[in-house]
């Protein structure tokens, strides 16, 4: 009966600095993983310029890794993807985004096949009615 | 009305084929993707000198200047082919400021190879981590900009130069 208070406190500091050294394991665990979930979702999204038809996820060329150093730093800075693809877009153009972008460019390519799939209906529908 | 309908698709695959026709005559190189800088202000740098890291080469000193920017190394093997090249432009328009900027590279290579191929560069950058390889959008070596006296960036050439590009595209910008 004397003994166990003696433990249970020297239990309960020991406890609690285990459970402060888990959480920061926790946490720093957390903040790689969701970078390195964040990193591989932006480079997969750009292409290595030096490549043939590569992401820059794939991709182990000089240049790949400089640009992924490069995402790195901006997502522990705290930018966001769409900041970072355009850093990007505007140093190395378009073409290092394998996805065109959304303007006024490429409204043409975007909405075009809308626009065909609306005449196409247009003309479906006025087909059918005089049939 | 129904010849109109009639007539759609036809009028628009011929747009389609003429924008398709228009994009492919416009003689583009897969090889070489457009800047993004053309025609853009020079990005906001700061270059050390190669020779004195304490000196910085500021965009305050592109101003009013018509100047030649190269990014080269001493690893580069294409940069030593088009190097000296760079006397004969200079000795041809001595008013044009030609910086050289060495691109991740050793400074004692660096210096190694300016020392015995020669320095044709007016000021030489030291670009350790490629930063400002990066504001320029560079990727390859060796990369030319031609910067017009109002700092905007007016070409932009990937790969070596020879006779034939300087004659042809550089010289004509310079007059």
């Amino acid at each position: 009966m004397i003994f166990i208070p003696y433990l249970t406190e020297n239990f309960l500091k020991y406890f609690l600095f285990l459970l402060i050294c888990f959480f920061i394991f926790l946490l720093s665990g957390s903040a790689n993983a969701y970078s390195e979930k964040d990193l591989k979702k932006i480079t997969s999204k750009l292409r290595c310029m030096t490549c043939q038809n590569q992401s820059i996820h794939d991709s182990d060329a000089d240049f790949s890794k400089d640009i992924k150093k490069i995402i790195v730093q901006k997502l522990e800075n705290g930018h966001t993807e769409k900041e970072i693809i355009k850093f990007l877009v505007k140093r190395y153009g378009e073409y290092i985004v394998f996805e065109p972008q959304m303007n006024i460019k490429n409204y043409f390519l975007w909405f075009f096949p809308f626009v065909i799939l609306a005449i196409s209906l247009i003309f479906l529908i006025f087909r059918i009615k005089k049939n | 009305m129904k010849r109109i309908i009639l007539i759609i698709p036809f009028v628009l695959t011929l747009i389609v084929s003429g924008f398709l026709l228009f994009y492919l005559l416009q003689d583009k190189d897969p090889k070489k993707p457009p800047s993004a800088l053309l025609n853009e202000d020079i990005p906001k740098i700061e270059i050390p000198d190669l020779f004195n890291e304490k000196n910085f080469l500021t965009n305050v000193d592109f101003k009013d200047k018509l100047i030649l920017v190269n990014f080269f190394a001493s690893w580069c093997a294409p940069c030593k082919v088009e190097h000296p090249l760079f006397f004969k432009i200079k000795e041809d328009h001595p008013s044009l400021f030609i910086i050289g900027v060495d691109y991740k590279d050793l400074k004692n290579d660096a210096l190694d190879y300016l020392k015995k191929d020669g320095n044709p560069y007016n000021f030489v950058g030291y670009d350790k981590q490629g930063l400002i390889g990066l504001e320029f959008g560079v990727f390859g070596l060796p990369e030319t900009f031609l910067i017009n006296k109002k700092g905007k960036i007016i070409y932009k050439h990937l790969g070596p130069l020879d006779k034939k590009i300087i004659e042809n595209d550089i010289y004509p910008l310079l007059n």
